[in-house]
């Protein structure tokens, strides 16, 4: 909201500095936006306060803040004369509350006097005519977009208020051709438009230095209508902003009685009744104040005094009050209370925040209710910065791919390159070794601890995915890659993993628990199935254990998988604690791999008679050979 | 003739140490002396209980003795040795070398990790919440009617399958879940992704990071809303920074309350960052709407709490040096 000074101490008799005056705003609720230029502020408005839209709005809770008197713009109240004679009519009750209109005639239209240009200069609007003018003026004075429409120009004395019909066509002041659809709605007459409702008005009926008779209205329509409507037409102006807010329809009373006293003042001519269409009275809010909710939400003692004075600044009526509580009448240009504590909160801001104690937070900590995946996913993150992996996060907007069934669609984005969620987070973590590779690194390992998501329940399951990538050939590479997620697994102290080769995916398995995938550059593990599997892997042993290893070196058909022999080795027998292949080779058809076995056992005897079982049954079951 | 064997031993010792200071080799050594199996004086000591005892008595010590002087001759030529190959000319220890880099972790999730850190110290937990949310809990719940502006669709990415289903646009989504299904005292933080639908640029982007605190409990007021503040920027920044508390609308809040910082690159005085405010915005808070308790199911006569949050990116770029956002999350920050 722009605020010129000059113009605001028309209603607050201020003595301090520009300066000043904007750190008061800033407190009470008006933050000062942009560096002050010329006396002018420009202080940022939040959706809520529809009052601050207007100079007098601003003044008011500055006034209050400064504990000095608001002075009102004068009023002519006086009843005008009557036959008016333009005909009101709303096809579209949904869409308008209020239409609040009079007729002048015998008006002079020419420049504003000095002073009203100045101001709506100031104020970033340039002037017109007297009568365009003021209806700005009331505009920015009081929050309440006006119109004026010359009636000469009408080919039927009315308005008629309808929703748009496709393809209708409105010309506005600006020279622009505005194509109209059903959604908007406009003021018509003899079934042609002139106004397109609540956002601009058409050239057809335009005031002009000519125009001796006009028709001022005051509206009050749907905010959301014409919110969505001028975005739609992408029309942005002073009258959208204040309509797509929530404006009383009191307020067009006010306003029009304004307007009529600068018009009779500056143009002359008289003012004739016409019709005040508002069929349904919106009603004006009462809301209680319990003096005891100021201290629960403050903490502080403030005198009820000193709560009556400030209520009543901002013009709010009390209707009855005892010890307990003050039951007050709502200001109707407060469309912005909702609840009790939005009293609260204007007896604080008045009073100044910066007057607020600051106190820590008594009580004990209530009970930890982090949950485990949280402390889990920062352990994951730690070894793996450990083992040297960078860790990245990546956009998990992606481009739809029809041929994923699970993949989530979104319905409105606003690129079509980005319009589905991922499903993996390989997709979106492989182009990151890519930018690495470009800058002449070539061996990086990366990972990502993220969400992949479906269009079914779990809509989002949370994945770990390292990708390890180098130029030494794949088979480096993908030992590389296994040797981190062994680290990984065994730091985490998930034990007896198995690797199954199922529908050419090599999975990674704890007994039936399916944990994740092995690729050749990558591994993703499934992070909230990591969780569930048995963890008791204890790294700490007291003295050094009773141990000896044996190698056997074993050829192997091809088709059989050497994960699977060690897994079978691994469960074998109680003495056996581990079995890693320490060598593996491929000539024609055949694998040979040597497979260091740890014993939990000295005994040479004893080793050798669970060696030969072992070998026996590796023969039966896999067809291996011992190779010497 | 024992006597003479000793002195045997001896000198062959001596000529045996020589050699093995020339090349180091001291366990061969140890082991023709000392082996359980075949040591010189190992096989000595064990014919020791086969002789008289008068002869017992006389060897026995010097035996003893001379073990102990061969053991301690080694022991000090070793480190004799140990001692050359530290005084190498080839070793320079002022030559600095490549460091062995450990791995880095993103900016976002170091300073989230460091937020998060801070407030379990003050007893809060971290909480977490679904990205793909429903209206309820992303605009409902949080006093935000469906003709608020801020539910507007354009600034919401909607999911096409399903009705009412949304990439929650803030974090807040998962205080009105945390305040549904949990029972108060609750002091909970949360960082994560939020989603909007806009076009990315270097300080925009679709999606983002923000970071929310919540608390509450019987007797919380807007006194501890200001304190907890005021130890976070401490954190944040520095043990003197300089806030402004001031009154500021946010739909899930009453009161609402806007937090700054006085610049710190002009001191309040003005300047290009802080858009010559002198003050710099960091964060949005104010005291749980009485409508949002309710609609959590929390008795707001009864119970009443405070709630802040803020964007993180800009933090985190400001704090890494990182220009565009889009280099944030797109790879295209690296790490040396």
């Amino acid at each position: 909201m722009i605020v010129p000074i000059e113009w605001l101490k028309e209603y607050v008799d201020i003595k301090k500095s520009p300066e000043e005056i904007a750190e008061s705003f800033t407190s009470l609720g008006l933050l000062l936006d942009k560096p002050i230029q010329n006396n002018i502020l420009d202080l940022e408005h939040r959706m809520d306060r529809s009052d601050w839209l207007s100079i007098l709005g601003c003044a008011r809770d500055l006034a209050a803040f400064e504990n000095l008197p608001l002075k009102y713009p004068e009023l002519y109240t006086e009843k005008g004369k009557e036959g008016g004679g333009v005909r009101i009519e709303v096809e579209c009750p949904d869409l308008v509350h209020r239409f609040n209109t009079r007729v002048f005639k015998g008006i002079k239209v020419g420049p504003s006097p000095e002073w009203l240009k100045t101001r709506l200069e100031e104020y970033g609007i340039s002037s017109k005519n007297n009568i365009v003018d003021i209806t700005n003026y009331v505009m920015v004075e009081l929050g309440q977009p006006m119109h004026a429409q010359d009636i000469s120009k009408m080919e039927k004395p009315e308005i008629v208020i309808r929703r748009a019909q496709t393809g209708e066509k409105v010309t506005t002041l600006l020279g622009e051709t505005i194509e109209l659809d059903s959604d908007t709605f406009v003021l018509t007459q003899n079934n042609k438009p002139t106004v397109i409702g609540g956002i601009v008005g058409g050239i057809d009926t335009a005031v002009d230095e000519n125009t001796t008779e006009i028709v001022l209205d005051a509206g009050n329509y749907d905010q959301t209508s014409v919110r969505q409507s001028s975005r739609r037409l992408k029309i942005q102006n002073e009258t959208v902003l204040r309509y797509d807010k929530f404006l009383h329809p009191k307020l067009t009373e006010i306003a029009i009685q304004r307007a009529t006293k600068l018009i009779l003042e500056l143009a002359g001519g008289e003012y004739y009744e016409n019709e005040d269409w508002y069929p349904q009275e919106t009603p004006i809010k009462q809301q209680e104040l319990h003096f005891e909710r100021v201290k629960t939400i403050s903490g502080m003692d403030i005198a009820t005094e000193r709560v009556k004075e400030i209520l009543t600044a901002l013009e709010y009526k009390i209707l009855e009050e005892n010890e307990e509580k003050l039951k007050l009448q709502v200001p109707y240009f407060r469309t912005d209370v909702e609840v009790e504590d939005d009293l609260v909160a204007d007896v604080l801001r008045i009073n100044d925040y910066k007057n607020i104690p600051v106190t820590l937070i008594p009580a004990a900590p209530p009970k930890e209710i982090t949950p485990e995946i949280y402390k889990f996913e920062e352990k994951i993150r730690d070894y793996l910065v450990t083992l040297g992996i960078h860790e990245h996060i990546t956009d998990p907007l992606v481009s739809r791919n029809e041929k994923l069934l699970e993949q989530v669609i979104l319905e409105n984005s606003l690129n079509s390159e980005k319009d589905a969620l991922r499903t993996t987070l390989y997709e979106t973590l492989l182009p990151v070794t890519e930018i690495y590779k470009k800058h002449g690194i070539e061996e990086v390992g990366v990972f990502e601890l993220g969400r992949v998501y479906r269009n079914k329940e779990p809509r989002e399951l949370r994945y770990t995915e390292v990708i390890r990538v180098g130029k030494e050939g794949y088979l480096e590479t993908s030992k590389k890659v296994r040797e981190i997620l062994a680290g990984l697994l065994l730091n985490l102290g998930i034990a007896n993993v198995t690797y199954k080769k199922e529908d050419e995916i090599v999975k990674i398995y704890q007994k039936d628990l399916f944990l994740g995938e092995v690729k050749l550059d990558s591994f993703t593990l499934f992070t909230e199935t990591l969780l569930k599997t048995e963890r008791g892997i204890l790294r700490v042993r007291e003295g050094f254990a009773a141990e000896s290893y044996e190698d056997i070196s074993l050829t192997i058909e091809e088709t059989i998988y050497i994960g699977e022999i060690i897994d079978f080795i691994n469960n074998f027998h109680e003495k056996i604690s581990n079995a890693q292949v320490i060598d593996e080779f491929q000539t024609a058809n055949i694998k040979s791999v040597t497979v260091r076995i740890t014993f939990l056992e000295t005994n040479k005897t004893q080793i050798k008679e669970i060696k030969e079982k072992l070998i026996t049954e590796l023969q039966n079951k896999f067809g291996v050979s011992l190779r010497h | 003739m024992v006597e003479q064997k000793l002195e045997e031993i001896k000198l062959t010792f001596e000529k045996d140490l020589e050699d093995a200071v020339e090349n180091g080799e001291f366990d061969q050594l140890y082991l023709k002396y000392f082996s359980r199996t075949h040591g010189t004086i190992t096989l000595l000591l064990k014919e020791l209980p086969t002789l008289s005892d008068q002869e017992k008595k006389e060897l026995g010590p010097k035996l003893n003795l001379l073990q102990k002087e061969l053991k301690e001759q080694i022991e000090s030529a070793k480190k004799q040795w140990d001692q050359k190959l530290r005084n190498d000319p080839k070793i320079d220890l002022t030559v600095p070398q490549p460091a062995k880099k450990s791995g880095y972790m993103h900016p976002t999730n170091q300073v989230i990790r460091e937020m998060n850190e801070f407030f379990r110290y003050y007893g809060f937990s971290v909480v977490e919440g679904p990205e793909i949310e429903t209206e309820e809990y992303n605009f409902r719940k949080l006093n935000l009617p469906k003709e608020h502006p801020a539910t507007d669709l354009q600034d919401t990415l909607y999911i096409s399958q399903k009705d009412e289903l949304l990439l929650r646009t803030h974090t807040s989504s998962i205080e009105a879940r945390i305040l549904t299904e949990h029972k108060p005292p609750i002091r909970v933080v949360v960082g994560g992704k939020s989603y909007r639908n806009e076009t990315q640029n270097k300080t925009n982007s679709h999606f983002f990071h923000q970071y929310q605190g919540v608390v509450v409990d019987k007797g919380i007021t807007i006194q501890h809303l200001k304190a907890t503040l005021e130890l976070f920027h401490k954190l944040l920044f520095d043990e003197n920074v300089e806030l402004r508390f001031r009154y500021k609308y946010y739909p899930e809040v009453s009161p609402g309350m806007g937090v700054d910082m006085k610049c710190n690159f002009c001191n309040g005085d003005g300047c290009s960052v802080c858009k010559f405010r002198g003050w710099i915005e960091v964060l949005g808070s104010g005291m749980i709407h009485y409508n949002t308790l309710k609609m959590c199911g929390i008795d707001p006569e009864i119970y009443t709490g405070f709630a802040f949050g803020m964007g993180l990116d800009r933090l985190v770029m400001q704090k890494f040096g990182i220009k565009d956002i889009r280099k944030l999350y797109g790879g295209g920050v690296y790490y040396i």
